[in-house]
C-alpha cells in the first residue's frame, strides 16, 4: 500500500497549540501526533486545534491515537478543536460518536477565534 | 448511507487494518502495538491490554496495555480464563472472573487446544454498550491475535533453543581449544627447540586452507590437526628429542613412530571435524611414496595432509634445531620448491606462496605466517621470489 510518511508540525497561537498532522493516520508513525499534543499539555496548554488540511484519511489505528488525545484533554478539562476536515474524516468521527468530544470548525482561524473569545 | 452500513464498513476496514498489522514486516512489539491500536480504535476503548500466557511459569505476561495498573494485570489468574469459551468475548458484568477495575469485556485467546493469553478492554469512550456485532467482530479479532501471539512464541522457543545450542557449541569449542593448548604446551615443554612449532604449523596450515577456499568448519579442523600433529612426540624421551649428534637408525625409527602415536592419541578423541586423525597420521608422507609411516603416495594423500606436510616442513626448516641452524626464508622456499612433486604438492605450494605474497603486500588484515618469520628477512627479495614461483606454477 502506498502511504505518505506521516509527520507532524505545530505552533503556538496565544494560549492555544495548533497541530498540523500530515499524511495518512494509519500506523505507528501516528504516535507522533499524540506525543506532540502531550508536549503542549505537559506545558500546561489546555486548548488544542488540530488542523486536518493535510490528512484526508484515518483508520482504526488513527482513531485509537485520537482517542488518547481526547482522553488526555478530558482529564485536564481541556478543549480540542478540529478544523479543515475532509468529508471522510467528519463522517467517520460522526459515525463513531467522537464528534461530541470535539468542537468542529471549517477553518483554523474560526477555531482560534472561538478559543480566544468563546464564540466565532 | 445508513449509520449501520457506515459502521459495518468501518468494522470491515478495521479487520483489514488488523490483517495488515499482523502480516507487516515490523518487529513483534511494533506489530502487536499496531494490533492493539486497531482494537482500541475499533471499539473506542480507552483502556485495554493484551496478555500472553507463559506456560512454564503458569502466569500471564503483559505484552502491551494502556490504562490499567500493572500490578492488577500481574494478578490475573489464568485458570479462571481457561474455563471460558475459546476466543469467545465475555462481558464481565458482575462476574468474579477478573478483579480489575474498568475491564468491561475480555476474550480468552486460544489456538486449537492451546491457551495463548487474553485480551482485555474497558468500556467505550462514548459510554455506549458492546453490541452483538461488536462481540462477533471481537471473536474474529481474538482468533487472529491468538494465532499471531502463538506464532511469535513458537518462534521464540525455537530461537531460545538455537541460542542454547550455539552456546553449548561455543563452550565445547572453548574446551577443545583449551585442551589443544595444554597438549601443545606439553610438547613444547619436552622439546625446547620446537617451541611453538605446533602453534605455527596450525597457523600456516589454516592460512593455506583459507586461501584454498575451505569453509570455516574445515579450517578449524585443519587448525586442530596442525596443533596436534606432533602430539605423539610426548611418548619420545627428552634425551632423544634434544639429541645434538646425528640419530642412529634405531633412533630414527623411534622418532618416526611419533606420527602413528599422534594418530593413536587423537583417535581416542571424538572430534567434530573429519580427517584430523588422517592429517595427523600422514603428515610425514610424501607424494612419491617415500614417506612414513605407511608410504602412501599421490591420490592417497588428502589436501589436508599435503597442506600439513608443507607447513610442517617449512616451519621445521625456518626454526633452529639441536643438530642444525635455522634456514633463512628464501632458502627454505627454495628447498620446498626443489621437493615439489616428489614431496610437496604443486597446488599447495602455489597457494602457500600466494598467501605469503599477500601478507607481505599487506593485503590480508590478519597475517598468519609473516609475524613468525625471521625479522631480518628481506621481504622485497622474498616477494620477488614468490612472484616468480607463482608465475611458474600458474602456467598451464
Ligand atoms: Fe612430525
Ligand atoms: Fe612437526
Amino acid at each position: 500500500m502506498k502511504t505518505v510518511q506521516f509527520s507532524v508540525t505545530s505552533r503556538l497561537v496565544g494560549d492555544a497549540a495548533v497541530i498540523y498532522p500530515k499524511g495518512y493516520l494509519n500506523n505507528l508513525s501516528g504516535e507522533s501526533l499524540v506525543k506532540e499534543c502531550g508536549i503542549y499539555i505537559g506545558k500546561g496548554i489546555t486548548k488544542i486545534v488540530v488542523n486536518f488540511s493535510e490528512t484526508d484519511l484515518i483508520n482504526s489505528i488513527g482513531i485509537s491515537l485520537l482517542l488518547q488525545i481526547i482522553e488526555d484533554l478530558k482529564n485536564i478539562k481541556g478543549t480540542i478543536c478540529c478544523t479543515n476536515m475532509s468529508k471522510f474524516l467528519q463522517d467517520t468521527f460522526e459515525m463513531l460518536g467522537l464528534i461530541q468530544y470535539m468542537v468542529v470548525f471549517p477553518v483554523e482561524s474560526d477555531a482560534l477565534q472561538y478559543l480566544k473569545v468563546g464564540k466565532v | 448511507m445508513s449509520a449501520e452500513l457506515k459502521k459495518a464498513l468501518y468494522n470491515i476496514s478495521a479487520l483489514a487494518d488488523l490483517g495488515q498489522a499482523i502480516t507487516s514486516e515490523s518487529v513483534f512489539h511494533e506489530k502487536i502495538q499496531s494490533v492493539f491500536y486497531v482494537i482500541t480504535g475499533t471499539f473506542l476503548a480507552n483502556r485495554g491490554a493484551i496478555l500472553s500466557y507463559d506456560k512454564s511459569a503458569d502466569r500471564l505476561i503483559t505484552v502491551t496495555q494502556k490504562g490499567f495498573p500493572p500490578a492488577d494485570l500481574d494478578r490475573v489468574d489464568p485458570e479462571k480464563l481457561m474455563s471460558l469459551g475459546k476466543n469467545e468475548p465475555f462481558l464481565i458484568g458482575d462476574s468474579p472472573v477478573l478483579a480489575i477495575a474498568g475491564v468491561k469485556i475480555l476474550a480468552p485467546l486460544w489456538v486449537r487446544d492451546e491457551f495463548i493469553g487474553v485480551l482485555l478492554l474497558s468500556g467505550k469512550l462514548t459510554g455506549s454498550p458492546y453490541t452483538q456485532e461488536d462481540l462477533e467482530l471481537l471473536n474474529v479479532i481474538a482468533h487472529q491475535i491468538a494465532i499471531a501471539l502463538n506464532n511469535h512464541s513458537l518462534f521464540m522457543d525455537l530461537s531460545d533453543k538455537l541460542e542454547e545450542n550455539r552456546r553449548l557449541y561455543e563452550e565445547m569449542r572453548h574446551i577443545y581449544h583449551g585442551t589443544l593448548q595444554a597438549f601443545a604446551a606439553a610438547i613444547d615443554a619436552k622439546d625446547a627447540y620446537t617451541q611453538n612449532h605446533s602453534y605455527r604449523v596450525a597457523k600456516y596450515s589454516t592460512a593455506i586452507a583459507r586461501e584454498l577456499g575451505w569453509n570455516e568448519h574445515d579450517i578449524e579442523g585443519m587448525y586442530v590437526a596442525g596443533y596436534l600433529h606432533d602430539v605423539g612426540k610426548l611418548a619420545i624421551s627428552n634425551d632423544l628429542l634434544n639429541k645434538v649428534t646425528p640419530f642412529t637408525p634405531e633412533e630414527r625409527a623411534e622418532i618416526r613412530k611419533h606420527s602413528t602415536t599422534s594418530h593413536n592419541i587423537t583417535s581416542k578423541i571424538k572430534f567434530p571435524w573429519q580427517n584430523v586423525q588422517d592429517m595427523v597420521w600422514h603428515h610425514h608422507e610424501r607424494l612419491d611414496g617415500c614417506g612414513y609411516p605407511e608410504a602412501l603416495a599421490q591420490e592417497s594423500l588428502s589436501d589436508g595432509v599435503r597442506i600439513l606436510s608443507l607447513a610442517d616442513s617449512f616451519d621445521a626448516m625456518t626454526s633452529q634445531r639441536p643438530y642444525r641452524k635455522k634456514m633463512d626464508v628464501q632458502t627454505a622456499i627454495t628447498e620446498l620448491k626443489k621437493c615439489l612433486e616428489s614431496q610437496f604438492d604443486n597446488k599447495i605450494m602455489l597457494v602457500f606462496c600466494k598467501v605469503l605474497e599477500k601478507e607481505i603486500k599487506g593485503e590480508l588484515p590478519e597475517p598468519d605466517i609473516l609475524p613468525y618469520l625471521d625479522r631480518d628477512s628481506d621481504l622485497s627479495v622474498i616477494s620477488s621470489m614468490l612472484e616468480a614461483i607463482i608465475q611458474e606454477l600458474s602456467a598451464p
